[in-house]
């Protein structure tokens, strides 16, 4: 009498997880069978030759357990997948350096100086309204296919987040303690180092979020296009040898390299403004 | 001097010092054209090639993959969010899906879009259409959570009956939401229609782009990059005169303009 009261409130309290990992579950069995051909046998007596349609090419949807083989393999038994994650790496590494470098302390200066800001309008409004992945021709014929390239288009896409994120951070410090420090004589030095900074830095690390989002893409586009390295060539070269299981796993790798690294920097976000007031106070 | 004048005056004057120092750095044999072209070589290369057909060829192809993939992932995307935030289940259901792909750049799946659809027209409607269709159905899923609470605990009190609340309450307030969605989809989709064309195709802007980048034609390459800025900016344009339309109904907050 009791025991279904009891489940019915188990699953109403965990209801969340329960559906979500049922649904996770039924893509799952729904992809194995479309991989091994389960539902063509399963319908083939009701619709006959119909459902040979539902017989698909191991080439076209791999399956979860293919995936999974696949990954185990690339990660632990022949390790092929760890230069191209170094590879990958290292390029997001040094383009969201750059992009740290040019676009803070421009978008910090523009931020605090209003005509500087508006001589760079023009140029900030058309490169945020052009896909700059379409500049990558051009960064070719620059300089070539290789690391340089990469880096640069990874720079290209996740420097503007970084520069507008910088520049709205200065626009929204609080007036009054601008004025306080001015009326005390502060340095303009003293006022970037003690005033503004301070109150950019969860500004800044949502930039950064944003722009780790958009260095992923970087990663991807730039490696697809040219190169020999990294997780993006690798699912490219894949791709093109319809090893589709090697394909999902770079997917995969690549997903769980940009949440683990916007959830490491939500993590930061959290911490440094750990000392903050909370709002509703003031 | 309005701030809107200075803003104007001085962001004029350092674009167009930049185009004059670019045409003279060329123009004084600094700089190889090669690499760089210059505004007049751009100018004259638009002009031929807006006589020529091939190029409206590429024009057409690429906005029609645009356009297909763009307005595709409108109808599904508003009609899921919708039903994604307002029913609590359906959220549980389809949310671990939409968040993964939230966090995926859509165009690592490129390589198997082309495995399946091959390198004509459809795996670019895909692309683009996988592009724009999350960033939609995240903020319309955002805006109906969003719902004034004061709001629907009057209707709620007045026996306000469920499709009553949804349409003269929920919908209304996520309409904005909405078009934040599709401005940022539009990025998407326009990315869409570059990576997609870069990486295999045999027509379209993007084509032309990659193939003037492998002749050395920078200023034909230059134009194309020119036309997808364009077209990113008059859509974001189109989007903010229809939502303006569409939010003419709401009382100013006080002190705005």
């Amino acid at each position: 009498m009791t025991r279904p009261h009891h489940l019915l409130r188990f699953y109403l309290a965990h209801e969340r997880a329960i559906l979500g990992l049922a649904a996770l579950l039924a893509l799952l069995v729904c992809w194995e069978g479309l991989g091994r051909g389960w539902w063509a046998d399963l319908l083939s007596p009701l619709i006959g030759r119909a459902a040979d349609a539902l017989r698909l090419k191991p080439i076209f949807v791999s399956s979860p357990s293919a995936v999974a083989a696949a990954a185990w393999s690339l990660f632990w038994v022949t390790g092929k997948i760890w230069p191209h994650l170094a590879a990958s790496g290292l390029e997001l590494l040094i383009g969201l350096a750059l992009s740290i470098l040019v676009g803070v302390p421009l978008g910090l200066v523009c931020g605090r100086y209003r005509l500087l800001s508006h001589a760079v309008a023009p140029f900030v409004s058309a490169l945020n309204a052009t896909p700059q992945v379409a500049l990558l021709p051009l960064v070719v014929l620059w300089i070539g296919t290789g690391l340089g390239a990469r880096v640069f288009i990874i720079f290209l896409l996740t420097v503007l987040p970084l520069f507008i994120n910088a520049h709205a951070a200065v626009r929204t410090t609080d007036p009054r303690l601008v004025t306080v420090a001015r009326s005390f004589a502060a340095t303009e030095w003293f006022m970037f180092r003690s005033v503004i900074a301070p109150s950019a830095i969860p500004f800044l690390l949502a930039g950064l979020r944003l722009a780790i989002g958009r260095g992923m893409i970087g990663i991807v586009v730039g490696e697809l296009y040219g190169g020999a390295t990294g997780v993006g060539f690798m699912i490219n070269r894949a791709g093109a040898l319809f090893e589709t299981d090697v394909v999902f796993v770079g997917v995969f790798a690549i997903v769980a390299a940009g949440l683990v690294l916007t959830e490491g920097v939500r993590r930061i976000e959290i911490s440094v403004s750990a000392w903050r007031a909370p709002i509703e106070g003031a | 001097m309005s701030p809107r004048l200075e803003s104007f005056l001085v962001g004029g004057t350092t674009f167009v010092a930049f185009l004059l120092l670019w045409q003279t750095t060329v123009s004084l044999g600094l700089i190889d054209p090669l690499f760089v072209s210059s505004p007049t070589r751009i100018w004259l290369a638009s002009r031929s090639l807006l006589d020529d057909p091939d190029f409206w060829r590429d024009v057409g192809v690429s906005a029609n993959e645009f356009a297909t993939g763009y307005l595709a992932a409108i109808a599904v995307a508003i009609p899921l969010g919708l039903v994604v935030g307002w029913y609590r289940r359906a959220h549980y259901l389809l949310g671990p899906f939409i968040d993964a792909m939230n966090a995926v750049p859509r165009v690592t799946f490129l390589p198997i879009i082309v495995v399946w659809f091959g390198i004509g027209l459809w795996s670019k409607f895909a692309v683009v259409f996988l592009g724009a269709v999350i960033p939609i159905i995240i903020s319309t899923q955002a805006g109906v959570r969003a719902s004034e609470a004061r709001f629907l605990r009057v209707a709620r009190s007045f026996g306000a009956s469920q499709l009553m609340i949804f349409s003269s309450i929920v919908l209304p307030g996520t309409v904005p939401f909405i078009f934040t969605g599709l401005k940022y989809a539009a990025g998407r989709a326009l990315l869409g229609v570059v990576v997609g064309e870069l990486y295999a195709s045999t027509a379209g802007l993007g084509h032309m782009i990659a193939e003037a980048g492998n002749t050395f034609q920078t200023d034909v390459l230059f134009f194309g990059v020119l036309l997808f800025t364009a077209t990113g900016l008059v859509t974001t344009g189109i989007l903010d005169r229809i939502e303006k339309r569409f939010e003419r109904w709401r009382p100013q907050p006080a002190g705005t303009r």
